[in-house]
């Protein structure tokens, strides 16, 4: 049972206060998001998870042991995809196999077990550069499933797709997750994005940024794209813009 | 209607060639310039015909010379772009000599290599690194501090090594870059050689042109700068279609 904590994080970066003193916690297949202000330090936050960043003060506690400035325990997807333009999407996809010292070959087999869930499958020869965006930003969501398939920290993975490809993304990661059962945090400024996909959303401040508010999502997971109804839907949402202030 | 449109574009630049040289051979042909002063491309092309055998046993040692100082200039660029790539220090204090090196003009230092080495290949071989050198570290360079650094940090959250992230991000990144440098120092390549042949060699094209210009054999310095020419742009093609090869995933980016 995967367990995250993260207790009292802080961060000074060039100066600047980025991160007051962040807690927070995900347990067991729990998808948590994590909404903020742009430039409020949700990435820093995430690279000090990943273990990329040593936190000033604080520590990332991982199914008990302590991981803080420590990498390789968590799998981490950016904003952009990453994808090397080099690469077959396939290969792409075992780039993390390979880095844990599986052989080209075994990692290409195994990662090509995926590309059907994923929505990929015919495409494993195919360069990035041949893909749409959605298919891009899924065969990054591979690559990360495939380097930790327990924990996974995404930094607003769908910012950069339009809106209609966006909300198939966020029904088709819900469907895959269904299945996968990963632990997941979830960078976001999309109040809706985050009330559609998470079962418990921690609002930040700005810098110095802090957990202003915490809720918990209690509306069960649409069985499909249909927009949420629930009287309690528009005061939760409301609740969260206030305390982002807007 | 767009395929006879890409027709046309592709033969303008022919054309405008075969328009360019018809000028030149009408005036030399009916403006009564003498054939030592100018010789028309029609006498040209008759002389590169006729002296073809003389050329290519001057081509010879011209594109040995060639090749080996652009095979040496690489590996130099190569060694010098990656220590400078991952040494701060390294690269700011050769970044400064890398670019005043290039002030220095080659037809000044290039009798000096003749006065320390003599009449032998080292010193043709040393222009062609002079000339080579600069294009290939700078575009490697150039495409190693290029490489998003969001990659580097993706490879290292994943914990690869320095030494994996070199390999499997950072340098293929580069390769674009890298080739349009290794394209001009190619397309250069065959000069370099020529001017060090030029001041001072037993044979060679350099060695040729200057010989049959002494004799004012005008038509064999024009045959001489065609040979030049093309074995330019041999080299040039040769490199390009490696670069075809090896990245081929570049062109659908451009797409």
């Amino acid at each position: 049972m995967p367990e995250i904590t993260v207790q009292g994080i802080s961060k000074t970066l060039g100066g600047l206060p980025t991160l007051g003193e962040i807690s927070l916690q995900a347990v067991d297949q729990e998808f948590i998001g994590i909404l903020g202000p742009s430039g409020c330090g949700k990435s820093t936050l995430f690279n000090i998870i990943s273990g990329l960043l040593q936190p000033d003060a604080g520590r990332v506690i991982i199914d008990g042991r302590d991981w803080t400035g420590v990498t390789g325990r968590v799998s981490y997807m950016h904003q952009k995809d990453l994808l090397l333009p080099s690469c077959s999407v396939l290969d792409n996809a075992a780039i993390p196999l390979v880095l844990k010292g599986m052989s080209r070959r075994q990692a290409r087999e195994r990662a090509a077990e995926h590309f059907r869930q994923f929505g990929l499958a015919g495409f494993e020869k195919y360069y990035p550069s041949q893909l749409s965006g959605g298919m891009r930003q899924r065969a990054a969501l591979l690559r990360t499933y495939l380097f930790s398939s327990d924990i996974m920290l995404l930094d607003e993975p769908f910012a950069a797709l339009d809106a209609i490809t966006r909300r198939k993304m966020q029904v088709w990661l819900l469907g895959v997750f269904q299945e996968l059962h990963p632990t997941v945090l979830f960078i976001t400024h999309d109040v809706d994005e985050a009330l559609f996909l998470c079962d418990r959303v921690y609002v930040l401040s700005e810098c110095p940024s802090e957990v202003r508010l915490e809720v918990k999502v209690p509306f069960c997971r649409p069985q499909s794209w249909r927009t949420i109804t629930d009287p309690g839907y528009s005061k939760l949402r409301d609740e969260i813009l206030e305390a982002l202030s807007i | 209607m767009k395929r006879s449109k890409s027709i046309a574009e592709q033969g303008a630049p022919f054309f405008f060639l075969a328009l360019l040289l018809a000028l030149w051979e009408a005036a030399v042909r009916w403006g009564g310039v003498p054939q030592w002063i100018l010789p028309g491309p029609l006498q040209i092309l008759k002389t590169f015909g006729e002296t073809f055998p003389l050329l290519l046993k001057h081509s010879r040692s011209t594109v040995l010379e060639c090749l080996l100082g652009f095979a040496a200039a690489v590996i130099l660029a190569f060694i010098i772009a990656l220590l400078m790539d991952q040494l701060p220090l390294v690269r700011k204090t050769l970044y400064p000599l890398l670019i005043a090196s290039q002030t220095v003009p080659i037809v000044s230092v290039a009798p000096l290599f003749i006065i320390w080495f003599g009449y032998g290949i080292l010193p043709k071989i040393l222009v062609v690194v002079l000339v080579c050198f600069f294009p290939v570290a700078i575009s490697l360079l150039g495409g190693l501090a290029a490489v998003d650094r969001e990659y580097v940090e993706l490879f290292r959250s994943m914990g690869a090594s320095r030494m994996a992230i070199f390999r499997m991000v950072k340098l293929p990144l580069a390769l674009p870059s890298l080739f349009s440098g290794l394209k001009i120092s190619a397309a250069y390549s065959v000069m370099g050689a020529v001017i060090g042949e030029w001041l001072g060699a037993k044979e060679g094209l350099g060695n040729y042109l200057t010989l049959s210009q002494r004799s004012f054999m005008v038509d064999r310095v024009f045959a001489a700068i065609l040979a030049i020419t093309v074995l330019s742009l041999i080299v040039f093609a040769v490199v390009a279609a490696v670069e075809r090869l090896i990245i081929p995933w570049h062109r659908l980016d451009k797409r």
